[in-house]
C-alpha cells in the first residue's frame, strides 16, 4: 500500500534483510538467558526492497522552514509549528513552568473566540489544535489535525491561538486550580514518584530535571504569560512539519497567508548547556508505604543527539532492553518471573541525554532484581556480545525501521531530527549501513565509556520498611517521602 | 503463550518477531482472546508457522506454567495492586454483574492463579484455543491467493475440537441501585465510579449510546468538561460512555474530585448533565461532533494495518462478520438526536445503575521534614 502510493516521490531502495545463517542451535546453548532456540522457523533471507519516502522542503515568506510529507491515503492532515526558543528549557530560573501554561493557555481565548467557541469548533470538526512543550524541551508545538475537508477552518483557529491570544484572567485561575488538584492525583502514581526523584538525581538543578510544583504555579503571572508569549512565540528559529493529504505547493500558500502577520523577533541566538557532571553512584529511596512493587530506575547521562556514538548507542540500547527481545526482559521477566517488563530507553536532544533501565518488580525480589540489573549492565561493559545476538539486533533494528515507514508521523519525525541537528541529506538512505557496520567492539566500547559503574544512579519507589535494608547494598541510600520531602534516616 | 510449542523453543516466538523487525502481543477481556504480530511482508511464512505450531501443539508444561503464573502475578501487582483506584475497577464489576462470566475479574484474584492446574490450562487451550473457534485475519502486503494457501497449508492440520459450550450472555433486570465504598490506601483523591446496565454492542441503541458518550464527554467542548470540570470545578477528570461488550454491558460514567471538594456534589452534578439530556434539547453542533469524530477515528484506523486485523478479527469472532468495519459507521452515522435521549431515558435511570465511591485511606506514613 505505501510502496504504491509514494512510486512519485524520489526514493531509495534499502536492502532491509540481512542474510544470516538460520543453523539450528542446540538446546541449552541459547546465548541468552530465558531462551530455547530450537531453529525450526522459517525465517526468511530475501531482500525486501522498501522505498524510503521524500519528504519535500521549502522556506515560508517569513522564512519558517517547512517541512512537508504527502500522504494521500485517507483525507487528514497534520501539521505542527514548532518553535525553538519557546520551550520549557527556556523558562526564567524563578519561574519553573511558565512556557508549559503559556502554551496551555493559548487555547483558552483569542482576541475573537472564547476559550468555549475554541473547543466546540474544533470538537464538532473532531479537529485536534493546541500546544505544548516540557520543561526538557527547547520547542513549544503547535499542533493541529483534522479531516482534509476542515484544514481551512481549522488551521484558522490554530493560528488565531498563535497570534492573538488574549489569556483572560479567570481562564488563567481554573488553570491554576484544575493543575494544582492534577499535582496532588500525580502523586498517587509510582511511576511518577520514581520519574521526579530520577530528574533531579541524573539532572540536578538542570531544566531537564525539573518538575512543575504548587509553589511555582502561585509564582506565575499573567504578565509573565503575556510576555513570554509576545517575545518568544516567534518564527526566528520556527519550522513547521506537515503530513497528510496535501501537496506542498498548497499548504505552503495557505500557511503564509494564515501566518502573514508572523514576523522575526530578533529572538537572540539560541544556546543550550549540558547538564553539570554527573555526581558519584548513589541509591534514591522513595517510601511508598503499602507499595506492593518497587519501581526500580538505574541510569546515567549519556550523549546529546549529534554524538558520533549515537548509532551505536542506540544499538546497545537495543540488545540491553529493546522490547521483550532485549536482556533486561529475558532475564528478570523470562527466567526470574520478577517482573511483568523490563527495558531501557535513552533519550538524546542538543544537550547531553540520558539512558535509563527500569523495571517495577515485587517488593520481596527488590534486591535480587536490581542485582540482575546492575549484572546485566555490566554484561554490555565487560563481555563480548555473542555473534549470533548481535547479528540479530542490527538486523531487528533495521527491519523496525522497515516498519515504522507505514506511519508517516514517524518518518516525518525521522526528516525533522535530520533538519534541526543538521544531519546529512542521506542520513536516512543510509541509516540501515551504518547499523550493520557497527562491531562489537564498538558497542562494548560504548557501554564501558558511559555506563560506568561509578556514576549509575539508582532509584526505588516502593514500601522502604521491607527493600531499605537490601537497597544498602548497592550503596549510600538516601531516603525521600511521596512528597519529596527528605526523610532523616 | 509464548513459552515454546512443539517446533519453537521457549521465548523463540518473540525472538523471532523481535530480530525480524517486528512487535507482537496478546490481549485478553471478558469476551475474547486474541495474538497478533506485526512483521515485514517477506516473514509471511514465519508469522504463520509460529502462530500454527502453538495452535497445534502448545508446550504446557508445569516450569512454563510456573514461569507464566510468577509473570501474570507482577502483571496483576502493577495494574491492579500497585495502583490507585485499581481494586475500583474489579470491584465495581463484581458489585454490578449477576452473570458471573461478567462479574469476575480478566486477571483473576491471587488465589485463582495460584490455583490452575497444567491440567486445567490444557483443557481450556484444547476447547477454546481450537481452529474452530478462532479467526485469522491477515491484512498487509501479500497476494491473497498465495497467502490462503499458506494458511491452509500451515493451518489446516491442526484438527477441530468439539465446539465450545455457548457462554451465557444473559443478565437479569437490575430492581435497585446498589451502592458501595471503598477505601484505597493509595489514593489521594476520592473517585465516583457510575455504571448502568445495557445490551450488547451488537444493539443499535449502543450506537446511541456511543453518541450519548461523545455528547457527555468527548473533548474539551463535552458537557462534562465545560460544566463539572471547568464552571463547577467538581472534578479534576471525568468520563462517561459505554463499554463494548459481546454480552451485557455497562454505561460507565467516572469523576475525580478535586481536593476540597464534595463527593455528593459531584454525583449530583452528574446527574443533573443526565437528567438534561433526557428533557434538555442536544445541539445539531454535537450531533455533527459525534458523527465526524465517528469518521475520523475510523480514517486513522485505516492506515494501521494492525488497527484493521483487529478489529476484523473482533468483529469476526463476536458477530461473524468481518464487514462490520465497513458497515459500522454508517449506523453511527445514522443515530439522530431523539436517538441519543431516548436511550439516556432507558438505561440512565436510578434503579438500573451501581455506584462505587472509591475513598482516599492514607497508609501509615513515614513522616517527612528536616
Amino acid at each position: 500500500m505505501l510502496k504504491r502510493t509514494l512510486t512519485s516521490a524520489a526514493f531509495v531502495l534499502l536492502a532491509l534483510t540481512v542474510t544470516t545463517a538460520q543453523a539450528p542451535v542446540t538446546q541449552g546453548m541459547s546465548p541468552t538467558k530465558g531462551v530455547v532456540i530450537k531453529g525450526k522457523a522459517p525465517v526468511s533471507d530475501t531482500v525486501l526492497k522498501v522505498v524510503l519516502p521524500k519528504a519535500q522542503h521549502a522556506d515560508l515568506a517569513n522564512g519558517v522552514h517547512l517541512i512537508v510529507l504527502e500522504d494521500h491515503r485517507v483525507p487528514q492532515v497534520s501539521i505542527q509549528i514548532q518553535m525553538r526558543g519557546a520551550g520549557g528549557y527556556y523558562d526564567p530560573a524563578d519561574m519553573p513552568g511558565l512556557a508549559s501554561i503559556t502554551a496551555a493557555m493559548v487555547s483558552e481565548g483569542t482576541k475573537t473566540r472564547t476559550s468555549q467557541q475554541i473547543a466546540t469548533e474544533l470538537d464538532r470538526l473532531a479537529a485536534n489544535a493546541g500546544a505544548g512543550t516540557a520543561s526538557s524541551s527547547e520547542t513549544t508545538v503547535l499542533s493541529m489535525g483534522a479531516m482534509t475537508e476542515h484544514l481551512d477552518k481549522v488551521l484558522d483557529i490554530a493560528t488565531d491561538m498563535l497570534l492573538n491570544p488574549t489569556f483572560p484572567d479567570q481562564e488563567l485561575a481554573r488553570y491554576k486550580t484544575r493543575m494544582k488538584g492534577n499535582l496532588v492525583q500525580q502523586r498517587a502514581q509510582p511511576a511518577y514518584l520514581a520519574q521526579e526523584a530520577y530528574g533531579r538525581v541524573v539532572f540536578g538543578t538542570h531544566p531537564a530535571g525539573r518538575m512543575m510544583t504548587a509553589e511555582a504555579l502561585d509564582k506565575i503571572t499573567r504578565d509573565a504569560i503575556v510576555n513570554f508569549h509576545a517575545t518568544r512565540y516567534a518564527p526566528d528559529y520556527a519550522y513547521i512539519g506537515v503530513t497528510g493529504d496535501v501537496t506542498l505547493a498548497d499548504i505552503k500558500k495557505r500557511l503564509e497567508t494564515k501566518l502573514a502577520r508572523w514576523t522575526k523577533k530578533g529572538l537572540p541566538q539560541l544556546s543550550v548547556a549540558d547538564p553539570d557532571a554527573i555526581g558519584p553512584a548513589r541509591v534514591t529511596l522513595i517510601d511508598r508505604p503499602g507499595s506492593v512493587q518497587t519501581n526500580l530506575i538505574v541510569g546515567t547521562q549519556m550523549i546529546n543527539r549529534t554524538s558520533p556514538d549515537y548509532d551505536v548507542a542506540r544499538l546497545a540500547d537495543t540488545i540491553i532492553g529493546g522490547g521483550p527481545s532485549g536482556r533486561l526482559f529475558l532475564n528478570l521477566r523470562e527466567d526470574k518471573g520478577y517482573t511483568y517488563g523490563a527495558y531501557s530507553r535513552m533519550t538524546t536532544l542538543r544537550y547531553r541525554g540520558d539512558w535509563s533501565a527500569s523495571a517495577e518488580v515485587r517488593t520481596e525480589v527488590t534486591e535480587p532484581a536490581l542485582t540482575e540489573m546492575m549484572k546485566e549492565i555490566a554484561r554490555m561493559r565487560d563481555e563480548r556480545i555473542p555473534d549470533k545476538e548481535f547479528a540479530d539486533k542490527k538486523r531487528s533494528l533495521v527491519a523496525s525501521f522497515a516498519l515504522s515507514l507505514e506511519s508517516p508521523g514517524a518518518i516525518l519525525s525521522d526528516y525533522i531530527v535530520s533538519y534541526i541537528y543538521k544531519l546529512p541529506a542521506d542520513y536516512w538512505d543510509k541509516y540501515p549501513a551504518r547499523v550493520m557496520a557497527i562491531t562489537q567492539d564498538q558497542v562494548q566500547a560504548v557501554a564501558k565509556k558511559y555506563l560506568d559503574a561509578s556514576r549509575l544512579q539508582i532509584v526505588a519507589v516502593g514500601d522502604g520498611k521491607k527493600i531499605a535494608e537490601g537497597l544498602k547494598k548497592f550503596g549510600k541510600v538516601e531516603t525521600f517521602d511521596a512528597e519529596g520531602k527528605a526523610i532523616r534516616q | 503463550m509464548f513459552k515454546g510449542s512443539a517446533n519453537v523453543g521457549s521465548g523463540e516466538h518473540f525472538m523471532l518477531v523481535y530480530n525480524n523487525g517486528g512487535d507482537m502481543n496478546g490481549s485478553t477481556n471478558k469476551d475474547r482472546t486474541n495474538y497478533f504480530e506485526r512483521l515485514p511482508s517477506n516473514q509471511l511464512d514465519l508469522a504463520l508457522f509460529l502462530e500454527s505450531d502453538r495452535m497445534r501443539a502448545l508446550d504446557i508444561t508445569k516450569d512454563n506454567l510456573q514461569n507464566q503464573i510468577s509473570t501474570v502475578k507482577e502483571e496483576r501487582r502493577q495494574s491492579v495492586d500497585n495502583q490507585a483506584y485499581g481494586k475500583t475497577m474489579e470491584m465495581f464489576d463484581d458489585v454490578a454483574y449477576e452473570n458471573p462470566n461478567y462479574k469476575h475479574s480478566v486477571i483473576g484474584s491471587m488465589a485463582d492463579l495460584d490455583a490452575a492446574t497444567v491440567e486445567d490450562v490444557q483443557g481450556f487451550f484444547r476447547t477454546y484455543y481450537a481452529p474452530n473457534n478462532a479467526a485469522l485475519v491477515i491484512v498487509g502486503d501479500v497476494k491473497p491467493a498465495e497467502c490462503l494457501a499458506k494458511i491452509r497449508q500451515y493451518f489446516e492440520v491442526i484438527p477441530s475440537q468439539p465446539a465450545p459450550p455457548e457462554p451465557d450472555m444473559t443478565e437479569p433486570a437490575q430492581a435497585k441501585e446498589k451502592r458501595l465504598t471503598i477505601e484505597d490506601p493509595l489514593a489521594r483523591a476520592t473517585r465516583i465510579d457510575i455504571g448502568y446496565h445495557i445490551p450488547s454492542a451488537a444493539s443499535p441503541d449502543f450506537d446511541a449510546l456511543s453518541v450519548l458518550s461523545s455528547v457527555l464527554s468527548s473533548g474539551t467542548s463535552s458537557r462534562f468538561t465545560q460544566t463539572i470540570v471547568r464552571q463547577k470545578q467538581l472534578a479534576l477528570q471525568t468520563f462517561a460512555g459505554p463499554m463494548e461488550s459481546r454480552g451485557p454491558g455497562l454505561f460507565r460514567a467516572i469523576g475525580i474530585l478535586p481536593p476540597g471538594k464534595s463527593a455528593g456534589d459531584l454525583e449530583a452534578a452528574i446527574y443533573e448533565e443526565f437528567e438534561k439530556v433526557k428533557t434538555g434539547t442536544i445541539e445539531d453542533w454535537e450531533i455533527e461532533k459525534a458523527q465526524n469524530s465517528a469518521r475520523r477515528s475510523y480514517l486513522s484506523g485505516l492506515t494501521s494495518s494492525l488497527q484493521r486485523a483487529v478489529v476484523m478479527s473482533q468483529y469476526a469472532v463476536y458477530y461473524n462478520d468481518p464487514n462490520l468495519i465497513n458497515t459500522r459507521l454508517d449506523r453511527l452515522m445514522a443515530v439522530t438526536a431523539a436517538d441519543v435521549q431516548r436511550v439516556a431515558v432507558k438505561y440512565l435511570t436510578p434503579e438500573n445503575r451501581t455506584v462505587v465511591i472509591t475513598v482516599p485511606k492514607p497508609a501509615a506514613a513515614t513522616k517527612g521534614g528536616e
